[in-house]
């Protein structure tokens, strides 16, 4: 039985927007990318896991848990960082935590315990006795983490974790939610609309949009090869094209950029390297790259947004 | 080498770990915002400006019960009682609304201005249980104002008689309606207190909302009795005090002369009314509040 599972779920709020649209999906244990551009019902459809949102048809349940009717027992087990600002800003991070920890069903010393280990895992240490009002985003980002975790969740979810920080700050909570995933073993929901933060801590992903489903699979498979070669050239690469397709390639260029089918060659793409090097070294035309084109994460929006 | 040297100077990182320990789901998170709301209205953990008010009407509320009790057991039954468990929270009634004023936003108004709630309902514990919780705390404080002083006055009243036994079964029957009025008076004031206080984006402007409601209705009230005129017997519905003194009158008699009860015609059972219409519209303004809140 996977760890989160929604038949046919469909939000829709009064005034008729639709937020999620009959959505069916299987979430197993790992860190699961939930990727949409905005407004795709991500987390539409995390307040539903959480038994905050009633689903207007369907249903969803969370560790064999209901969300409709058990939604207080799933609460006790999974851990939520919200998108927006949550602090309060005259209490410090170690009193904030510890009381959400208690309000989370732990007892007072387990709270305490639990709140040294989790502000020590998310690298708050001194700071953490003040208050909260004054910690930088990435610091007030680390405390949301942690009220999140400290209860030891089995399922967290985390909607735009790395929300307003700086590139390093962003690195830091990537790297964070990485270590929860493989060396706490806790499952790990991340919404995000950026694609390249997904792609560096998701082992699966499940993409939606306007509130279906788009896909969901492991990273790999979106990231395949194309089966074409990208050629990137110091100057145009018309000509090199031309000769290419002289040769019985299927070759096309837009200014220094330029495109090879492989399987066109009818033979190896060795073969097609070669071409390639041939005809730019007959040519005298310089080359940056040559590489295998993968899909990325993001023509699958591209794709839809087409079709 | 010297004892302890092993372990200076090295945090050893001992890695994650679980927790498998007891859950105590919904009554352990009602239990904990109970408990940490108690601490907040008293200021406790907190620096020591935010213990100035709290403290300080509960040393101001408890005072005359102290002097009383002293002036029983140096003097006897021959000075006349100053007070009695019927007038005492009349006479300090002008405490509840300052103590109302500082610790009542304290409890709700940056949960709400801050977006804290949805940490709460993302947890064991429902939209109601938080209320419930937050006007348990409240009520649980004012206990401090409202049933400390009788207490004081009645376990002096015994200790201070020659007949402690006689004095016991003299002074027992009063206990239900000190425990009574105590009660009536914490549940009231806080319903109302944190009600208002919901409303308010800061803690300050909460703080005048509340102020306005007890110590300018209780003026306007006094200043409509002295004017006399067609509506000075409803003049103490304007004074929130003065209504839940009628109920308290009503429900466990002691007429209080100090009080506008005493000198307006209106039936006792009209201020009963009136509490009612308090605590319930309390109730409703919290239900509407809350239910607005999106997560």
């Amino acid at each position: 039985m996977a760890l989160i599972s929604t038949r046919a779920l469909t939000k829709r709020y009064p005034g008729g927007v639709t937020a999620l649209d009959a959505l069916s999906v299987e979430i197993d244990e790992g860190v699961i990318g939930l990727v949409g551009a905005n407004g795709a019902g991500k987390s539409t459809l995390i307040k539903i896991l959480l038994g905050l949102l009633e689903p207007t048809e369907g249903e969803a349940t969370v560790l064999d848990l209901n969300t409709a009717t058990d939604g207080a027992r799933i609460r006790e087990l999974v851990g939520y960082m919200p998108e927006h600002d949550c602090l309060p800003t005259d209490v410090s991070a170690t009193e904030f935590v510890s009381h959400m920890a208690r309000v989370s069903g732990l007892p007072a010393g387990a709270a305490r315990e639990r709140t040294a280990d989790v502000l020590r895992h998310v690298g708050l240490y001194e700071e953490r006795y003040r208050p909260i009002g004054g910690y930088s985003t990435g610091m007030k980002q680390r405390v949301k983490l942690a009220q999140a975790l400290v209860h030891d969740p089995r399922i967290l979810f985390l909607d735009e974790p790395t929300n307003g920080l700086d590139p390093s700050g962003r690195d830091e909570m990537l790297g964070l939610i990485e270590r929860i995933g493989r060396d706490f073993g806790i499952t790990v929901v991340v919404a995000s609309h950026l694609l390249g933060e997904i792609e560096r801590v998701a082992g699966w992903l499940v993409a939606i949009d306007a509130g279906r489903l788009l896909r969901t699979a492991p990273l790999t498979s979106f990231t395949e090869r194309t089966g074409q070669l990208v050629v990137e050239t110091e100057e145009v690469a018309d000509q090199l094209a031309e000769r290419l397709t002289a040769r019985g390639l299927t070759a096309t260029a837009t200014g220094r950029t330029m495109l090879v089918e492989i399987a066109s060659a009818g033979s190896g793409e060795f073969d097609v390297f070669d071409a390639v090097r041939d005809e730019a070294v007959a040519l005298g035309l310089p080359l940056v790259r040559i590489e295998h084109r993968r899909h990325q994460l993001e023509d699958l929006f591209r794709d839809e947004g087409a079709a | 080498m010297t004892a302890g040297t092993e372990t200076t100077g090295t945090i050893y990182d001992i890695g994650y770990r679980r927790y498998d320990g007891p859950r105590l789901g919904r009554s352990g998170a009602v239990g904990a915002v109970v408990q940490a709301g108690v601490r907040a209205v008293f200021g406790l953990g907190r620096s020591g400006r935010s213990k100035i008010i709290p403290w300080g009407a509960v040393i101001l509320a408890t005072l005359p019960a102290i002097v009383a009790v002293a002036v029983r057991v140096l003097a006897g039954e021959i000075i006349p009682d100053l007070y009695s468990y019927n007038n005492y929270l009349w006479q300090i009634g002008g405490l509840f609304g300052i103590f109302l004023a500082a610790q009542a936003p304290e409890l709700v108004v940056n949960d709400i201005r801050f977006r804290v709630l949805p940490l709460y309902f993302s947890r064991p514990m429902s939209r109601f249980d938080y209320v419930a919780a937050k006007l348990g705390a409240l009520s649980l404080g004012l206990l401090s104002l409202t049933l400390l002083p009788l207490l004081i006055l009645f376990v002096g009243r015994v200790l201070a008689a020659d007949d402690l036994l006689g004095a016991l079964g003299d002074e027992i029957g009063s206990l239900p309606a000190i425990v009574g009025s105590a009660v009536l008076h914490a549940v009231v004031l806080a319903s109302v207190g944190i009600a208002i206080s919901s409303l308010a984006s800061r803690r300050a402007y909460a703080a005048g909302a509340v102020l306005a409601v007890f110590l300018i209705g209780g003026v306007i009230s006094e200043v409509l009795r002295e004017a006399g005129g067609a509506f000075d017997d409803w003049a103490p519905f304007l004074n929130p005090l003065a209504i839940i003194d009628g109920a308290r009158q009503w429900l466990f008699g002691g007429v209080v002369a100090e009080s506008p009860v005493g000198s307006s015609t209106v039936p006792l059972p009209v201020y009963g009314l009136a509490t009612a219409v308090l605590l319930l519209g309390s109730w409703i303004v919290l239900a509407l509040r809350y239910r607005r809140i999106t997560v």
